[in-house]
């Protein structure tokens, strides 16, 4: 299927770039006059000033992460990253007034057609600002706020700093520190009470400058009762210097609330993708993470819930894809922190070419917490022979009122199920990509329909790509 | 680097050479060191390097065996030199402990199969660090039990090594037995070349025990297949730290992994295993399972069950599960005149037969 024949016009390789033009540039590596630079641009008050230099001392005397980690992580190098890099100009609401080399940007990415269909709002990212920002007028009626992390902290701070490092505290882990030091862009995302969103949220992430460090903070608050779907898409164009992409993303679902959060991740191959995310489950709430990862040289991501409030439930659901080159190294983390809470987490992966998937996953029970449940099934499929997949779980249980199940397996295409569909006139490719397409199916449901009909032409042409 | 065969004594001088030095300049284990993560390792390793390390301790058992004439001797240089080359999993600053206080234990050279099943057994009250090697020639078949007794304090720690060649079919039976203060660690290698090992540990009463279990295929025509089975019952606040390794050099070979464990009281039971296939190593059936049925409150698994797969034509899984014990099943015996507290025991004996059923092959 060629790129033309899609219903959408989303570049999925990330391929192109277009010049840089950025009135604000902290330059490489970060200092305290980085945070300075960042802190006068973005005309931020002092308590945060002092905040980003605490975790910026923090994230100094931090190692880097030891345990189960995969080894390219040692391949950063913190010295040759640009922190901060922005247009300067405030964020759009109308998409005329949006500059034009931004917009053709878009244009590849598909965000007006989507915006078009259904989308209740767009807040699409380029580089550390947000570009483009608008909402339907009667989401704000209903007390929605869904803007960037500068405005939230800005203008919500009443809502937004209560929350802010709660989830994913400063000294988590170096990356969280570094994101609490260097952070800009991002969502902000308010549910008030009772208040069910029938259309998702949507935000575009995009990364056009070379050594362009991007650390988005999202912090996304569902109030009780309240549901929404978050959506985030990332794409990047190519670079040969290495870049970093050290997100956190922060949910909080208080009592009964409902948050779904699907992302797709196609970053360059010369992406390192270290995103944290983690979310808090009140009492009777729930927390989906649907999680695709495509692109990026290394990704390193872990969605977490912790199920904090009695009745939580928390749910995983990851696809991932690796290529030649790359290492996708996710999985999920459930932490039972209150009794009667359950978890799902269901992985799959392809593992195409030289390509290396493993999954990491981490669900605990803790003490005396009774009548918790987990199951975990991750299933990986090896399309050539040096392909490599791995699996690194850690399961820890309290007690004898909780049942934990984990179950991986390890397959490949059955060259009878090739051999049968190649008689019937496919060809090599087109059959491998059915059969792939067959083994993630269910997954692939979960998605909202355009991301599954991308996913899909995607999978078409890595078969093409590996199998010709 | 590459060697001409003929050069293959320099090869292997060089290797010892290297492993050698790595024994040397390991650190001591802690809890940051991946392999030791879980069972408050730091407190554990540190006391057993700074006992190995003491010039007072002595090495000190005895050593009974069951077995036909001119099958045994006692450790030599040869078998010093060998177990320079062994592997462990995270613990090779005690491996090279180990070595230094060589000279006790048992190296059984099996040319033919023996009539009766063999039986060793080790027993201390003191700090005892024997060597066990096991050498099956072509197609013997054997059985052979080991038995560690451990009184008061003491503490064994034995390094294991056991070699099946073309066809053999050899099965090893391990049984740790601990005074509830005791402490074990048990560092083992298996390595088959194109024959069947089964190997079945059975631990009760240490207050500490660790095992590092390392099974390797060298060579294979479908005809390699390692069997690995564990099935304990710890109690009080017993620790058993328990590591595998299931290593396919080559491909067309087979490996398999049980390991139960019934938790009671302040009982802590970790588990960390990996399948590893190499590249090439294609056509590989590999799998993993553990299973804990905890009976307390208190009772603590961490499970970490790893697949590391580089090669085509696999077929790996891996499993773990954690629960209570299936109240149903109580009932079944209560309703029949049991009461629950044997009831409780038969239920989890019944579990952990399962794994012993397997290692003799019932199953």
């Amino acid at each position: 299927m060629s790129e033309q024949d899609s219903p959408f016009s989303v570049d999925t390789r990330g391929e192109f770039s277009f010049p840089e033009n950025h009135r604000y540039d902290a330059g490489y590596g970060l200092t305290e006059q980085t945070i300075d630079y960042i802190c006068d641009a973005k005309g931020e008050p002092n308590w945060l000033r002092e905040f980003r230099k605490a975790a910026l001392r923090k994230f100094r005397e931090m190692p880097m992460p030891t345990h189960w980690a995969p080894e390219g992580i040692s391949g950063v190098d913190f010295e040759k990253i640009r922190y901060y890099l922005a247009h300067g100009t405030p964020p759009r609401k109308s998409w005329d007034e949006v500059p034009e080399d931004v917009k053709r940007t878009f244009e590849r990415l598909g965000v007006p057609e989507q915006e078009r269909a259904f989308l209740a709002g767009v807040d699409a990212q380029y580089d550390s600002e947000t570009a483009y920002n608008n909402m339907r007028r009667e989401l704000s009626e209903k007390g929605v706020i869904f803007v960037n992390s500068t405005e939230g902290l800005k203008e919500y701070e009443h809502i937004f700093r209560p929350w802010f490092g709660k989830v994913i505290p400063v000294g988590d882990n170096k990356f969280s520190a570094l994101n609490h030091a260097a952070f800009s862009g991002g969502s902000f995302i308010y549910i008030p009470k009772g208040v069910k969103l029938a259309q998702p949220l949507q935000a575009y992430f995009r990364i056009n400058s070379e050594s362009m460090g991007q650390f988005e903070r999202t912090l996304i608050i569902a109030d009780e009762g309240a549901e929404l779907v978050y959506m985030e898409g990332c794409t990047a164009p190519k670079f040969d210097t290495a870049t970093l992409h050290s997100g956190v993303v922060e949910l909080v679902a208080l009592k009964g609330a409902k948050i779904q959060y699907v992302t797709v991740q196609n970053w360059a191959a010369n992406v390192y993708n270290l995103v944290i995310q983690r979310g808090l489950a009140m009492e009777g709430a729930e927390i989906r993470w649907i999680d695709c990862n495509l692109g990026s040289g290394l990704t390193m991501k872990y969605p977490a819930v912790v199920l904090r409030g009695e009745g939580a439930r928390g749910e995983v659901v990851s696809i991932s894809l690796a290529h030649t080159g790359q290492h996708q190294d996710t999985g999920a983390r459930m932490i039972h922190a209150a009794p009667n809470t359950t978890s799902n987490i269901v992985a799959k992966s392809i593992s195409i070419g030289k390509g290396r998937a493993s999954y990491r996953g981490e669900v605990q029970v803790l003490k005396g917490m009774k009548g918790c449940k987990n199951n975990t099934e991750c299933d990986a499929l090896l399309i050539n022979p040096s392909s490599r997949t791995d699996t690194y779980p850690a399961i820890t249980v309290s007690g004898n009122a909780s049942s934990v199940q984990h179950e991986a397996s390890v397959s490949q295409v059955d060259e009878e199920m090739l051999f049968y569909m190649q008689q019937r006139g496919l060809t090599r490719a087109q059959a491998m990509s059915l059969a792939v397409n067959g083994f993630i199916n269910d997954l692939v449901n979960e998605f909202p329909m355009e991301y599954s009909v991308e996913l899909r032409r995607l999978i078409d042409l890595e078969m093409e790509d590996s199998i010709g | 680097m590459n060697f001409p065969e003929d050069n293959n004594e320099l090869k292997l001088a060089l290797e010892k050479a290297e492993a050698a030095a790595r024994l040397r300049e390991a650190p001591t284990p802690s809890r940051l060191c991946e392999d030791w993560r879980f069972g408050n390792p730091h407190r554990w390793a540190a006391e057993l390097v700074a006992l190995l390390e003491d010039a007072q301790t002595t090495n000190a058992g005895s050593i009974r065996m069951e077995a036909p004439e001119g099958v045994a001797c006692e450790p030599d240089d040869e078998l010093r030199s060998d177990e320079l080359l062994m592997s462990s999993i995270g613990s090779d600053k005690l491996l090279g402990l180990h070595l230094k206080r060589f000279g006790k234990g048992v190296c059984l050279f099996l040319e033919t199969s023996p009539e009766k099943p063999i039986t060793i057994t080790y027993e201390t009250d003191s700090v005892f660090t024997p060597t066990t090697c096991i050498l099956a020639a072509p197609g013997v078949r054997a059985q052979i039990t080991e038995r560690h007794i451990t009184r008061g304090k003491g503490t064994i720690f034995c390094v294991r090594d056991i070699k099946a060649m073309e066809g053999a079919d050899l099965s090893v039976h391990l049984v740790e037995e601990g005074s509830g203060s005791s402490r074990a660690l048990n560092i083992t290698n298996i390595s088959s070349v194109r024959a069947r090992v089964r190997h079945l540990t059975e631990h009760t009463g240490h207050a500490w025990a660790r095992e590092e279990t390392t099974a390797e295929i060298l060579a294979s025509e479908d005809d390699a297949d390692i069997q690995l089975f564990s099935a304990n019952r710890l109690a009080d606040g017993q620790v058993l730290d328990q590591h595998t390794r299931q290593l396919h050099a080559v491909g067309r070979s087979a490996s398999n992994l049980l390991y139960k464990n019934v938790l009671d009281g302040k009982a802590t039971a970790v588990f960390a295993g990996n399948i590893r296939v190499e590249e090439g190593a294609h056509n590989t059936d590999a799998y993993q399972a553990n299973r804990n049925m905890l009976l307390s409150e208190d009772a603590v698994v961490h499970s970490l069950p790893g697949l590391e797969i580089l090669a085509d034509r696999v077929r790996c899984s891996h499993g773990s599960a954690s629960s209570p014990m299936d109240e149903e099943q109580l009932f079944y015996l209560m309703a029949r005149g049991v009461p629950r507290h044997e009831a409780q025991l038969l239920v989890a004996d019944g579990f952990l037969e399962d794994a012993r059923a397997a290692f003799r092959g019932e199953r």
